[in-house]
């Protein structure tokens, strides 16, 4: 075989790898979008023997999202979460880049032991402290309110991280030049580092965004009422005494699952980008 | 004359102004740091060390009879060992997997962009879809899983249903819904790599499988390790599936000790045995965290 030939043999053994992960990568996500088309008798119904129905659907039907919109109020956990996300990522964004832009340009006292406090509590996940955070909250009189969701999430170590990595690649020539011109601290920052820094930015705000979407544990600890419940806790109320309704479920599961995908497709470019330049290098 | 004095004022009040900048420029960072710093000491460090103390405490009182009961409890020990023998698999597993991911996702072939994009997607869906997901396709009943297995003449798994099963497919799902986020990191690792040493590499005649070992792996060490550290704390805890799927079960196969957290606080109110189980989970992630950070710093010398 000539080495051309080889490598044409190579690449199509690749896309043929390639393709087989990425059918495994989205399969659930499309079983669960068509469930969400049909009744859960029909699902039953085709299982078996294994024909295209068993994954199509029959009869396309759009009550299940009709029902959880009109009967089950899902609009209004969506309406929450989204409010508690427009909040957390414009806030968390701030505070994680100051806290970067300090470590990743400036020289302190104590910097090396503050570094490593941070990473230390960003290396802490929030699930394993929920107990002792939920008494905190709870003394503080927020359970079920809007900021039992947002402060504890504020402190992201993951943004502060992935912002510091970023700067730090950032020629510090650049700032000096803006120092000379005359600009102060604050000016250099907006005017030079953030411009220089949108990949981050959408990335850390897109990291954020579906991290709290996502957000089960706390939540489910924290909300009593529909007022504040969010969209992943919602998903376990599609019931009565007697029965639990799946095809609700389905559809309200398919909804939490596409919103975040119809954010990172169009953006994931920068994602790539901003993982790739800021993440932990060789 | 003149002109030299001139020049001495003008120098001196340059020098006053850089002594002012260089005096706001020494608490500037900290005030960045501030807003940061006060999060995270409120709702991160003071939850770790409150916890922690007051496992310690019944009554007002100092005394280890909290831990003395969990540990002649033999949920606990059953507990303990579901939750390490998850991560034994699962954590080795994911990282190979990720590993994989990566090297596929590094060939920079036409189209690549899009099988970045779609490894990715699984790991946006929350583990409560996820979970919601994978039990409808493995029910034991009518799940396309045992559909696809009668094709190929295999009979029905119990899957979540089966003590046997249970576990490992919380480890497949957890599985197939984390590697594309450890992939990143991998691949960003893979694309600081110097191109260079390959092609020296392969007119030496290396085969592919030693240029991995000796170059590969040793220049992404560190984004090796970072993920292998995210990874430990991220899957100690792993709940959910516990939660919403199995609810511990079939016979407490699936009963991992957040769970059981979650149980003693939340079900039964026993805030000190949560509490302590809490602890344990802690010295354990920190301890795991501790030991990657000094071989992370090892392989660096």
């Amino acid at each position: 075989m000539t080495r051309k030939a080889k490598q044409r043999v190579l690449h199509i053994l690749l896309y043929m790898v390639l393709t087989v992960i990425a059918v495994i990568a989205l399969f659930p996500l499309f079983y669960i979008i068509l469930a969400s088309f049909r009744t859960d008798e029909e699902i039953f119904k085709y299982a078996l023997p294994f024909t295209i129905h068993t994954i199509v659907p029959v009869e396309w039907t759009f009550e299940n999202y009709r029902i959880i919109f009109t009967e089950f109020s899902f609009w209004r956990p969506m309406l929450n979460t989204l409010l508690v996300v427009c909040i957390l990522v414009p806030v968390n964004l701030l505070v994680a880049s100051l806290a970067g832009y300090s470590f990743a340009f400036f020289d302190f006292r104590w910097k090396g032991a503050l570094f490593a406090v941070f990473i230390i509590s960003f290396m802490v996940p929030t699930d394993s402290i929920a107990l002792p955070l939920y008494s905190l909250i709870s003394g503080m009189g927020l359970v079920n309110k809007f900021a039992a969701l947002i402060l504890p999430s504020v402190s992201s170590g993951l943004a502060m991280f992935l912002f510091t990595q970023f700067f730090r690649g950032i020629p510090k020539d650049l700032l000096e030049a803006g120092r000379v011109d005359g600009a102060n601290w604050g000016q250099v920052f907006f005017k030079i580092i953030v411009p220089l820094s949108v990949p981050v930015f959408i990335t850390a705000g897109l990291m954020i965004f579906v991290n709290e979407w996502n957000n089960y544990l706390w939540p489910l600890l924290v909300t009593r009422s529909e007022e504040v419940r969010t969209i992943q806790v919602a998903l376990a109320y599609f019931k009565d005494e007697n029965e639990t309704f799946w095809s609700y479920i389905y559809a309200a599961a398919s909804i939490s699952a596409i919103v975040p995908v119809a954010l990172f497709l169009p953006l994931q470019k920068y994602f790539v980008q901003g993982v790739t330049s800021s993440g932990v290098k060789g | 004359m003149g002109e030299h004095h001139e020049a001495v004022t003008a120098d001196a009040a340059l020098i006053r102004k850089q002594r002012a900048r260089k005096r706001m420029g020494k608490c500037l960072p900290y005030l960045m740091l501030l807003p940061a710093l006060g999060f995270i000491l409120v709702f991160k460090i003071y939850p770790v060390i409150s916890v922690s103390v007051e496992s310690f405490f019944r009554d007002g009182e100092f005394t280890f009879r909290t831990y003395q009961i969990l540990f002649s409890d033999k949920t606990f020990w059953n507990s303990l060992w579901t939750t390490l023998k998850m991560n034994i698999v699962m954590i080795p597993l994911q990282v190979v997997v990720s590993f994989i991911l990566a090297l596929l996702v590094n060939n920079m072939v036409a189209g690549i962009g899009v099988f970045r994009s779609i490894y990715y997607l699984p790991v946006t869906m929350a583990i409560s879809v996820a979970s919601v997901t994978w039990n409808l396709m493995m029910n034991v009943n009518n799940g396309v899983f045992n559909s696809l297995l009668s094709l190929a003449g295999i009979e029905s798994q119990g899957f979540f249903t089966d003590a046997k099963q249970a576990l490992w497919c919380i480890v497949v799902m957890a599985t197939w819904k984390g590697c594309g986020y450890w992939m990143m990191y991998l691949l960003a690792g893979l694309k600081g790599v110097d191109q260079s040493l390959y092609e020296s590499a392969t007119l030496d005649g290396a085969s592919y499988f030693t240029t991995l070992r000796k170059i590969t792996l040793p220049l992404i060490s560190r984004a090796m390790l970072f993920v292998i550290v995210a990874n430990t704390t991220a899957n100690m805890l792993l709940f959910a599936p516990s939660k919403l799927i199995t609810e511990g079960g079939p016979q407490n196969s699936t009963n991992v000790l957040m769970y059981e957290v979650y149980k003693s606080a939340f079900r039964n109110s026993n805030m000190s045995r949560a509490g302590a189980i809490t602890t344990i989970l802690l010295v354990i992630i920190i301890v795991t965290v501790v030991l990657q950070f000094r071989m992370m710093n090892k392989t660096d010398e």
